[in-house]
């Protein structure tokens, strides 16, 4: 990592330590929020960036794991010691069934997980004798591990920062690693990483399980951010975004996501605040981002790097 | 007796109502240099992917090194030894040419499974990466993107990934398809050059190259073996001159 | 048990006719376009919708049906003309742009028609219920739908199998340069089968919405159950269309009627399975 780099993400990590601070609980939360759904578009990018795939079931495991979660210790009075991994785990198992579907390529991928995405959504509205239906599920604690716990909105978004720092580090360990390395081989020539030796849909899979794991640790963030959940969370216009928010960022990097998310929601809380047609202005965005921009702000940056390299 | 490389058994393939390949037998012993030559349409390439894996035969068997191969996944016939080149330029566009020799050196290998250490931690594997481009003559090429590389220089990272996954027997489809004099040149020469160890097969419609380069010959038409035997029977036998150059 | 059994056949049943008229129009263009529309639902919810309209004002249901589907032509050609031309081949740009589309259409049709539940009135002469041999009764209008999508079936398929034009897209399907080396107004041809996916959305918005309700949201879930279909019946294939929404049809009915609250995955656990056992759908092919 050169010096330039490392210089600007210590301002950026001094920036978000002192947000808190100069900021009111209203900026606090949303950002607390683009972290957590930073982390979901960047789930759902380790597969679209890296191997090619067009996920839209992802908002499924992130529902799943706040659920399960949600579920556990509101109604079963489990410690988050426990509820958490167990959401993290459920909504891992779920990408474990769901992972099947990387026996298809291309469009069929995509339709496929849009209708398994269903599914949850579906379970979550009518299955309402356990998942309280529209009405979700309520009163979700602070989380607390023995004497420690979190006691104020403050404490919760240094956690969530904490946690994102530390995904953020690991996901660029893993994209760089061998295995990173063979998902982009993939993306480039499935049929050459064949000849080569590679079994691709093993790689796709275990690809899509990992990729799971990092949106059911979304969702457990989620839910004690929250203290709520329901059906919406495992909608269809929550996986989209996610896979906008990539975009929208820059695909295959890091940071892209996070960007991503930082303008979606943004512009989001900002349009809705003086227009009541915000679902037409995401539109118009996906729209426009599509057509004019789809390698996103870090491709963006790209280019005028290169433009100003090219300038001398 | 040591068995042969490649054993191709009444191999068949059939597409709707055409038999691409209708019943061809050959056998390769190893360390030969064996020519496959034919018309287009004879179905070379189509009884290649059968060898390789690419697809299923209708019928016959396929054995590497004796053992029945002809249902198993391309990916484990590559463990066991199988390589090949594509007809068309199949290398990793949007990668490095290091990124993309990295990626045939780890595919026969257990650590393209690592995910917690960074691939710039390997230095053995970037030194046996970059030897690999030198034997083709593109180190220097090492950090650009494929796709700034020209045609010639992509044929010769098509052989180089071949290569590097550590083949026993190698198959190499039209590896000269396209190349001007010079570079034609430089590809038969590195292929000329590979060790004994390594079985070739070679589909190449430039008979210089294809008759220099083997020790023996087969002819294909219409999915059928029609004559095998050294590059001087082949040169001289009337029925492969009027099949193959009646079609220029 | 069995009235039961054969009341929910006839709900499957009416329900296949409606997804068919919407998983036909999809997958003939995605066959021979390589398109994918993600906004067909919201074509189906605002053909309705403009239905609905059109019946309230004129008090004619034949007004609304062709009205409704009519409406959806022109708006499915803009968008084409417009935006998913510019994304030739592109799959992910495609999803994508569609489902911004779709995202705007909803909420514009929420802001004209509201969020309440609506449905479009069934015409005099379709009210009320028949009687079944076996003394079965059921209502008439969704018996009238199975003719009418049978009828609709019926008609494709025998324009797409037995007619010139149809011949020409099956070619088209299957290998797009090849027709439009001989010379074919390819260009054309897509319009035209653009043009009848529409209006069939349209059409099955006026109709679906006369027993189904109208209601934000409504294109997302009858737009799932249409892929379902495309998914089962394979890509690009009208039969497969057929039979996916036979499938996906009965499935729903059974499901509901036997397990409400699981009604969902009993519907995507055979697609589940499918996708395992054969990726590419009943009768489909590799993209």
């Amino acid at each position: 990592m050169n010096r330039t780099r490392a210089a600007v993400i210590l301002v950026a990590l001094a920036a978000a330590a002192a947000l808190p601070h100069v900021a009111g609980p209203f900026w606090m939360g949303l950002v607390t929020q683009m972290y957590i759904f930073g982390l979901l578009a960047l789930s759902a990018d380790l597969l679209l960036g890296h191997a090619g795939l067009f996920s839209l079931c992802h908002a499924s495991f992130f529902a799943v794991a706040a659920y399960t979660t949600a579920i556990l210790q509101v109604r079963y009075g489990v410690p988050t010691a426990l509820a958490a991994p167990a959401g993290i785990a459920a909504g891992t198992a779920l990408a474990a069934v769901f992972g099947a579907s990387v026996r298809t390529r291309g469009v069929y991928f995509i339709l496929i997980t849009l209708a398994l995405g269903y599914v949850v959504w579906g379970v979550a509205h009518r299955w309402s004798s356990f998942t309280g239906g529209d009405n979700g599920v309520t009163n979700v604690p602070f989380p607390r591990i023995g004497a420690v716990g979190i006691e104020s909105h403050t404490q919760y978004y240094y956690l969530v920062l904490a946690v994102i720092v530390l995904c953020a580090f690991g996901y660029r360990v893993l994209v760089r690693s061998p295995f990173g390395l063979g998902l982009r081989g993939i993306k480039a020539s499935e049929s050459r990483m064949r000849s080569l030796g590679y079994r691709t849909g093993l790689h796709l899979y275990a690809a899509f399980v990992l990729s799971g794991a990092l949106a059911s640790l979304a969702g457990v963030l989620y839910v004690y951010y929250n203290r709520f959940v329901n059906p919406v969370a495992g909608s269809f216009p929550v996986s989209v975004e996610a896979v906008l928010m990539a975009i929208i960022g820059g695909t295959g990097t890091v940071v892209g996501p996070f960007l991503g998310a930082a303008v979606i929601l943004g512009l989001r809380n900002w349009v809705s605040s003086f227009f009541e047609l915000y679902a037409a202005v995401m539109g118009i965005v996906f729209v426009a981002t599509v057509l004019w921009a789809p390698n996103g702000i870090m491709g963006l940056a790209a280019r005028l790097r290169a433009a100003r390299a090219a300038r001398g | 007796m040591t068995e042969a490389a490649i054993q191709v058994g009444a191999l068949a393939k059939e597409f709707g109502g055409l038999r691409a390949v209708d019943g061809v037998t050959l056998s390769v012993a190893a360390g030969e240099r064996r020519a496959l030559i034919g018309p287009n349409g004879a179905g070379k390439t189509t009884l290649f992917h059968c060898i390789t894996g690419t697809l299923r035969p209708s019928s016959g068997t396929v054995r590497l090194f004796g053992r029945e191969v002809t249902r198993l996944a391309e990916s484990r016939r590559t463990a066991l030894g199988m390589g090949r080149t594509f007809q068309i330029s199949n290398v990793f566009t949007d990668l490095t040419a290091l990124e993309n020799l990295t990626l045939a050196l780890l595919g026969t290998d257990r650590r393209k499974w690592i995910v917690h250490r960074p691939i710039g931690a390997f230095a053995h594997l970037r030194e046996r990466a970059l030897e690999g481009l030198e034997r083709v003559g593109l180190a220097d090429r090492a950090d650009r993107a494929v796709r700034e590389l020209s045609y010639g220089e992509r044929r010769q990272l098509e052989l180089a990934l071949a290569l590097n996954s550590n083949p026993r027997v190698l198959l190499l489809d039209e590896p000269c398809a396209g190349l001007a004099p010079l570079e034609r040149q430089r590809i038969s020469q590195m292929i000329a050059t590979l060790p004994r160890a390594i079985t070739l097969v070679m589909i190449e419609h430039d008979m210089d190259v294809a008759l220099g380069l083997a020790d023996r010959v087969t002819v294909l038409h219409r999915g059928r073996v029609i004559l095998e035997g050294t590059p001087a029977e082949v040169q001289a036998n009337p029925e492969v001159r009027e099949v193959y150059f009646g079609h220029v | 048990m069995t009235t039961g059994a054969i009341l929910q056949a006839i709900n499957g049943l009416s329900l296949a006719a409606l997804l068919f008229l919407l998983a036909s129009g999809f997958t003939l263009s995605f066959g021979l376009m390589r398109v994918v529309n993600m906004a067909h639902g919201a074509y189906y919810l605002l053909g309705g919708y403009i239905g609905l309209t059109i019946s309230q004002a004129t008090g004619s249901f034949a007004l609304a049906i062709v009205g409704g589907g009519a409406a959806i032509v022109v708006l499915g050609y803009l968008v084409d003309r417009l935006l998913i031309r510019r994304t030739g081949d592109n799959h992910l740009a495609q999803v994508l742009l569609t489902v911004g589309v779709a995202f705007v259409i909803g909420d514009v049709a929420l802001k004209i028609w509201g969020g309440d539940f609506l449905k479009v009135p069934v015409p005099v002469a379709l009210r009320g219920a028949m009687e079944l041999p076996g003394g079965l009764v059921y209502p008439t209008y969704r018996f009238v739908l199975i003719v009418f999508g049978s009828v609709i079936a019926v008609a494709l398929w025998l324009l797409y199998r037995k007619t010139q034009i149809g011949a020409v897209v099956r070619a088209g399907v299957d290998d797009r340069e090849q027709v439009a080396a001989t010379g074919i107004n390819v260009d054309r041809l897509f319009v035209l089968v653009s043009a009848l996916a529409s209006f069939l959305a349209g059409t099955a918005g006026v109709v679906g919405g006369a027993f189904l309700t109208l209601y934000p949201g409504a294109e997302w879930e009858i737009l799932v159950y249409a892929l379902v279909v495309v998914i089962v019946g394979g890509l690009g294939s009208l039969e497969g269309a057929m039979i996916g929404a036979l499938v996906v049809g009965l499935l729903d009915a059974y499901g509901r009627w036997l397990l409400p609250e699981f009604s969902y995955f009993v519907l995507f656990a055979p697609m589940a399975l499918l996708l395992l056992v054969r990726p590419r759908g009943i009768a489909g092919r590799e993209t």
